[in-house]
């Protein structure tokens, strides 16, 4: 008993001790998860997920060829999934017709009005859908067109053109080899296309106001100010003239005010906020702690970090990219990237006014408008 | 005397404590910051990407490989492998690959000052781009890393970027998984919080950019400090430059598999860190350039190392004081003994067991016990190292010398993931 009392006693405490910890033990024996974490492999580009869709139905093709030659349906699975092959062109996308279907192959692909459809589509060439119809994710060979009020709740991705008419929306992904149009009231997230046009009643050329020379303003010239060649039109917007070493940085404790029709040679970085007005020339890149505001017919030729609201005012231009951590307003004729080098703009919410042209990426995490 | 000593030591816990705690409450309740990720298009500058490497030959393949794989354009993209004095193979394996590759630019130092930062500064004399990324050879870029790495130059406030280093051989030995824990607390709750708070992310050597530019404004590499990376921190944020954190720019890396390595690991970054801590504490608690935010942040940042010395300190002061009968007395004093027995023991715990639970992991939280005993190990590391460099600044001893990390790597992974999948077991789900 003399010594079966205090080896208990320290056997109890030995397991008392052991008891929070075994669940370590195990797991350093067991090793259940012990896997490096996984880190992002894929390289971030919008068109994933419509290449991996197309590179799942491409084994498909003879098959689908072959059913556009005798002009009739075919029910097939592949990878775990049901894909319907349209050979004929009068198939009306009935949800009768696609019950328990998940893709759909097809030459052209027209949705009637109001159909809401949880298949995705793979189209060889043209994709419309009907005024309030809605899908659920849709691949174009050519163009694809949402009539007013449709939907799209995943992806679209158009190897042609992407046009939005009035009233629709673009939910996730929206990207075209081309353009995309929106009309007005059209709602987006995440889109890109080497052109992306807001249609709408203005139409003049933004690029003419934009590049004529403005004299720099005397007062300008501790900044690093240097006057452009006036004979030189047009300003190349690349980003070798966003890392220019040798441009001065200022950096401005509180807000700072380019004066309209005043050129400027810098990288500013404002602790408060930032206005460049009317007219003019901002040839370095700009950050504002707080909110940014480029006035009408100003050019920013770096880019635009914005740690609050930012607002481009009419036939504005900025060379890109823009980050704004705050919502976006962009005026009617605003132009943002260049067909040479194109760009991003990345920003909470945007609203944008109609004619304007974007040239790349736009990415509006709470959700984009166009204004009417 | 003692007695005030105690009370400091015990604020000083405090102070940590809260500061742990606040950066892991911001991670899981409070605003996200990530104010570059969703660059995706740009014209993408031309770049330089330099690869520290000193007797590497068993990696130094691996990281030229992913590098020539990375979705950058090839014509904006230099690679310059630093070949530093080695008497391996290194050598001979980069110039395999320049003969394939000739946008390999290899620089082979073949003699001057030892260590990392002074291999830097005599390659950046090569380097003709504003951008310059840096990788250790252990590290293994994924595909769209580079990009990542270079969208937040299009700030220009950014001086300098990093990325997050992720263990690449965490199922090997006990001390790679709680190295993988630390890691894990270290930049997904530390980094990303100072990133999401307007503080100070640090920019830590590899995984990371630097504006050639405002690397030039600050006099280039310290090759005296023995972290450069911290001393880097510092210098730009004194002169105005930002350093700012991508989490999502992930990055394997290979954690040391043997506790002398990693003993002597820590005792380099701690001693590298005092001495940024000397060279930089009055400046950055002084400077009016930075917010009241980055400038506490900048401050306690600076002081972590110490923290180890002061927790030792703490606990014998504590055990003289009690048993000497000294009333320690006092409401605060009562409730910061508290948090130093509890507390303060437990937060960066906490802070780890927060950042699993971001990471999306499930069993290896199971493992956070065991981090008392690496906490342990760390503890007295650090503590020795400060001991050192006391004791070293007393006798005055000779500079203090850089010691490279050693590999346990053997050859190429030659798919970084599997090579190290094939040795764990994975759970197998049961089929419906």
């Amino acid at each position: 008993m003399a010594f079966w009392g205090p080896f208990g006693l320290l056997l109890i405490t030995a397991a008392l001790l052991l008891l929070p910890v075994a669940p370590a033990l195990i797991e350093l024996h067991e090793r259940t998860d012990a896997a490096p974490l996984l880190t992002s492999s894929h390289d971030g580009r919008i068109v994933n997920f419509a290449d991996a869709f197309h590179a799942r139905l491409e084994p498909l093709r003879p098959q689908f060829e072959l059913c556009r030659h005798n002009e009739e349906l075919v029910q097939v699975s592949i990878a775990g999934m049901n894909v319907l092959l349209v050979g004929r062109d009068d198939f009306h996308f009935l949800p009768d017709e696609l019950k328990s279907i998940s893709a759909v192959m097809c030459a052209h692909a027209l949705i009637p009005a109001k159909q809401v459809l949880e298949t995705d589509i793979h189209a060889q060439k043209t994709l419309e859908l009907g005024e309030s119809a809605a899908v659920r994710a849709a691949l174009s060979g050519g163009d694809i067109i949402l009539r007013r009020n449709s939907t799209a709740f995943r992806w679209l991705h158009a190897n042609g053109n992407i046009y939005l008419l009035e009233g629709s929306s673009a939910f996730g992904r929206l990207s075209a080899r081309h353009s995309i149009h929106l009309e007005p009231g059209c709602a987006f997230e995440h889109m890109f296309a080497p052109q992306i046009i807001t249609t709408g009643s203005y139409d003049e050329d933004p690029a003419d106001e934009l590049f004529k020379p403005h004299a720099p303003h005397a007062n300008a010239l501790h900044a690093g100010v240097r006057q452009l060649n006036p004979h030189s039109r047009r300003v190349s917007a690349n980003a070798g003239h966003v890392f220019v070493p040798s441009r001065p940085r200022l950096r401005v404790q509180g807000d700072f005010v380019l004066d309209p029709g005043e050129t400027m040679n810098a990288n500013v970085i404002a602790t408060g906020e930032i206005r460049l007005g009317a007219g003019s020339r901002f040839l370095g890149s700009a950050k504002g702690y707080h909110d940014v505001d480029i006035e009408e017919g100003a050019s920013v030729h770096g880019s635009i970090v914005c740690g609050g609201n930012l607002r481009l005012g009419p036939r504005s231009f900025v060379a890109g990219p823009i980050m704004a951590e705050g919502n976006a307003r962009i005026a009617r004729g605003s132009r943002i990237g260049s067909p040479e080098s194109l760009t991003t703009i990345s920003v909470n919410a945007a609203q944008i006014a109609t004619g304007c042209t974007l040239h790349g990426t736009c990415w509006a995490r709470a959700g984009g408008k166009i204004e009417g | 005397m003692l007695l005030a000593l105690f009370r400091v030591t015990l604020l000083l816990i405090c102070i940590y404590t809260a500061r742990h705690y606040y950066f892991t409450l911001n991670r899981l309740f409070g605003r996200q910051r990530h104010p570059y990720i969703d660059v995706e298009t740009a014209t993408w500058p031309a770049i330089t990407v330099l690869i520290a490497a000193h007797n590497e030959e068993a990696v130094i393949a691996d990281i030229i490989q992913a590098l020539l794989e990375v979705d950058y354009p090839p014509e904006n993209l230099t690679i310059i492998p630093v070949n530093d004095r080695s008497t391996d193979r290194t050598r001979e394996i980069i110039d395999e690959f320049v003969e394939r590759y000739p946008r390999i630019e290899p620089f082979h130092r073949v003699s001057g000052k030892p260590g990392k930062a002074a291999a830097l500064k005599d390659a950046m004399q090569r380097v003709e781009t504003e951008i310059v990324l840096i990788f250790d050879a252990d590290y293994i870029p994924g595909k769209a890393l580079i990009r990542q790495l270079v969208v937040p130059f299009f700030d220009p406030e950014v001086g300098a970027v990093m990325g997050r280093v992720v263990p690449l051989n965490v199922g090997k030995k006990l001390l790679t998984r709680l190295l993988d824990l630390e890691r894990s607390g270290g930049y997904q709750v530390d980094q990303q919080a100072r990133m999401n708070l307007h503080m100070v992310p640090q920019y830590g050597g590899t995984v990371a950019g630097i504006r050639k530019s405002a690397l030039e404004e600050i006099g280039g590499w310290n090759e005296n400090a023995l972290a450069e990376d911290t001393d880097l921190t510092y210098r730009l944020l004194l002169a105005g430059w930002k350093t700012v954190y991508e989490n999502r720019a992930e990055c394997y890396e290979e954690v040391p598999e043997r506790w002398p390595v990693r003993v002597r690991q820590i005792m380099r970054w701690a001693k590298g860190h005092n001495q940024a801590m000397i060279s930089y504490l009055a400046s950055t608690a002084r400077t009016s350039e930075l917010s009241w935010f980055e400038r506490i942040d900048g401050v306690l940042l600076l002081g972590v190392y110490l923290m180890g010395p002061a927790l030792l300190l703490g606990w014998l002061l504590a055990v003289v004081l009690f048993y000497t009968g000294v009333q320690i007395g006092g409401g605060l004093t009562v409730l910061a003994l508290g948090a130093f027995t509890t507390l303060g023991n437990f937060a960066a715990f906490f802070e780890i067991a927060a950042a699993t639970r971001l990471d999306g992991s499930r069993q290896r939280i199971r493992l956070l016990p065991l981090t008392l005993f690496g906490f342990t190990v760390s503890l007295i590391s650090v503590s020795r190292a400060a001991w050192q460099q006391v004791e070293a600044t007393i006798l005055g001893e000779a500079e203090l010398v850089w010691h490279k990390t050693e590999r346990s790597r053997t050859a190429p992974a030659l798919t970084p993931v599997a090579s190290v999948l094939e040795e764990v077991p994975v759970p197998v789900e049961d089929s419906p």
